[in-house]
């Protein structure tokens, strides 16, 4: 359990976190979603306790994250998989993170296995590719097999095969009953993932919803009809009270009538029809449409510093 | 994936000695486990040694020789010569072990693994320390001895057993480890590996250049409270009678070095990192 309450964050004159209130619950992996610079990296340093919020509060397992004795048995975090010695062994990265938490070398073994890395153990982790440090990232994470799990953006870098990997993990994480907290600026591989998400933006929470809400929600769309009488189709349809568009080729758009009714409609009026297509706005839309506000701002200003992410 | 002996261990709360032997488990396989370690020892080494060597052979063939700030030198002062090098290869080694996790981002890493800052510093001075300074009385000592047995040839060495000299030889082995907590120290305050050992150069050096060009009395007035000049102080065969004694020229030394790592200390807990 991840509890952020009133949470803000100022580096200057920017405001990267505005008085962000949400709640990560276990057994779920919940999804924060946002474009760069939208505060995800802050919020979620702030969380761990490697900044200093500037007002409001952060709980993990209802404590301060800084007040908890032997943190990484309570929540594992991956904020940069480059953030490693490239001149240290995965075996001894690993290794040293384990003994400051009392955690014994079995476990370093075990999630050298689980995460593929067993065999490159005994090499210095400059020669990894950024998946292999990705790896290394998670198997450090679950070092001390916590109930609450921190990602940003680890999908990042990932060939095909890796972000399937890590969508499972998740996933199997989340059923065993762990919180999972995953950052990402990418819509479609959160719908992928998640089953919750956290949508922010300019610091602000924009959403707070279910993967499946938001998905519905988002899936208004319209009704591409072909006709050789559209203009008797489109004033049936607007009579029904339809929005009727014609497109330059010809066709119909037609919003607020669904395709089985105005299939009756033609039918009922002997008017033939070619085609009929319903269209969903794709969920990246919703969301580009939720954030694009919030977006903005990088055409013209420049973006503040630091708060990436 | 569930690990039963770690979901056991989680309800009991670790003893705060159990806690202290994982925060130093954690800094010593850090500080093992990667090769500038051995490089910072190994350069120290050759400074120490080889030119302690070359310094006692010089000696030793030289009627009379005078440093060139006019001291006398003396068959102890020969065997330190490499030593005054020596401590910045020492003090790399305290920069790196903060400025290397500044650089890479494991700093992050290290403070969610150990959220109590102050526990971090503290281990890595304990495990920087020990490291330099076993590694300064073993290079203050074997510097000491191959001088000897170099002047003791010529008939110009000076024993173990003279009056002041173990003072002085465990005292330059402590220099090193001196060199390595302000390094450390400055490693946190400025987290940029070089300009941290800019600043550690120029807290070594600069006072000895200002000491060879202040004039008379001034030189020695202001010298007194560096460490650099405080250092030749505490291992010299003669006390200079200008400067503090020695035991208030070591209190000079470790006020220094508390105050580099009292500053790392206000800084680490307040930063964000």
């Amino acid at each position: 359990m991840i509890e952020v309450d009133q949470l803000a964050k100022r580096f200057g004159p920017v405001t990267a976190v505005d008085g962000l209130s949400f709640a990560v619950r276990p057994g779920h992996v919940t999804g924060f979603l946002g474009p760069n610079g939208a505060g995800k990296t802050t919020t979620m340093r702030i969380i761990l306790g490697l900044d200093a919020p500037t007002s409001g509060t952060a709980f993990v397992g209802g404590r301060r994250y800084q007040d908890i004795i032997r943190p990484l048995r309570e929540a594992g975090s991956l904020l940069d998989a480059n953030a490693v010695h490239g001149g240290r062994t995965a075996w001894w990265h690993l290794l040293s993170i384990a003994q400051s938490n009392g955690i014994g070398r079995r476990r370093v073994t075990e999630l050298l296995e689980l995460t593929g890395l067993d065999a490159v153990a005994g090499r210095r982790i400059k020669g990894f590719s950024l998946g292999m440090k990705q790896r290394l990232g998670i198997a450090a994470a679950l070092l001390g097999d916590p109930p609450v799990l921190i990602f940003d953006e680890p999908a990042n870098g990932l060939d095909a095969e890796g972000v399937h990997w890590i969508r499972q993990l998740f996933k199997s994480l989340a059923a065993e009953g762990r919180t999972v907290f995953v950052s990402s600026h990418l819509m479609s591989e959160m719908a992928l993932t998640a089953d919750h998400l956290i949508i922010v933006g300019r610091g602000k929470l924009l959403a707070d919803t279910s993967t499946d809400r938001f998905t519905k929600a988002s899936a208004r769309g319209d009704v591409l009809v072909r006709s050789p009488q559209a203009g008797e189709l489109a004033a049936l349809a607007a009579a029904r009270g339809a929005a009727v568009t014609a497109q330059d080729d010809g066709g119909l758009a037609v919003t607020g009538l669904d395709g089985p009714a105005i299939a009756g409609l033609a039918a009922a009026h002997d008017i033939a029809v070619h085609e009929l297509v319903p269209r969903h706005a794709s969920l990246e839309q919703a969301y580009l449409d939720l954030t694009g506000d919030s977006t903005d701002y990088r055409a013209g200003k420049p973006a503040g510093q630091g708060t990436a992410g | 994936m569930t690990a039963p002996q770690i979901r056991a261990a989680r309800t009991a709360i670790p003893s705060l000695t159990a806690r202290a032997r994982d925060v130093l488990a954690f800094e010593w396989t850090k500080l093992h486990s990667v090769r500038s370690t051995y490089w910072s020892l190994l350069i120290a080494a050759v400074f120490a040694i080889g030119y302690s060597a070359i310094a006692a052979l010089v000696y030793a063939t030289t009627p009379r020789p005078k440093a060139a700030a006019g001291a006398p030198i003396n068959p102890l002062s020969v065997s330190f010569a490499g030593l005054l090098y020596a401590v910045l290869a020492v003090g790399v080694l305290g920069v790196l072990s903060f400025s290397s996790e500044y650089a890479t981002g494991l700093i992050r890493t290290t403070f969610t693994a150990v959220p109590r800052r102050l526990a971090v510093l503290a281990a890595k001075a304990a495990i920087a320390g020990t490291a330099s300074l076993i590694a300064g009385e073993l290079l203050s000592f074997g510097s000491f001895f191959l001088a000897q047995a170099i002047l003791s040839g010529h008939h110009r060495g000076i024993s173990l057993s003279h009056h002041g000299v173990p003072g002085a030889v465990l005292a330059a082995g402590f220099l090193l480890f001196v060199c390595a907590m302000a390094g450390l120290g400055l490693g946190a305050i400025i987290r940029h590996t070089a300009s941290a050992v800019a600043a550690l150069f120029g807290l070594i050096y600069v006072p000895a250049i200002l000491y060879i060009s202040l004039p008379s009395p001034w030189n020695a007035r202001i010298g007194r409270f560096t460490l650099t000049i405080a250092g030749t102080q505490v291992v010299a065969l003669h006390p200079h009678k200008g400067l503090f004694s020695p035991a208030l020229s070591m209190l000079v030394i470790i006020t220094w070095t508390a105050a580099t790592l009292l500053a790392a200390a206000l800084l680490i807990t307040r930063r964000d990192t």
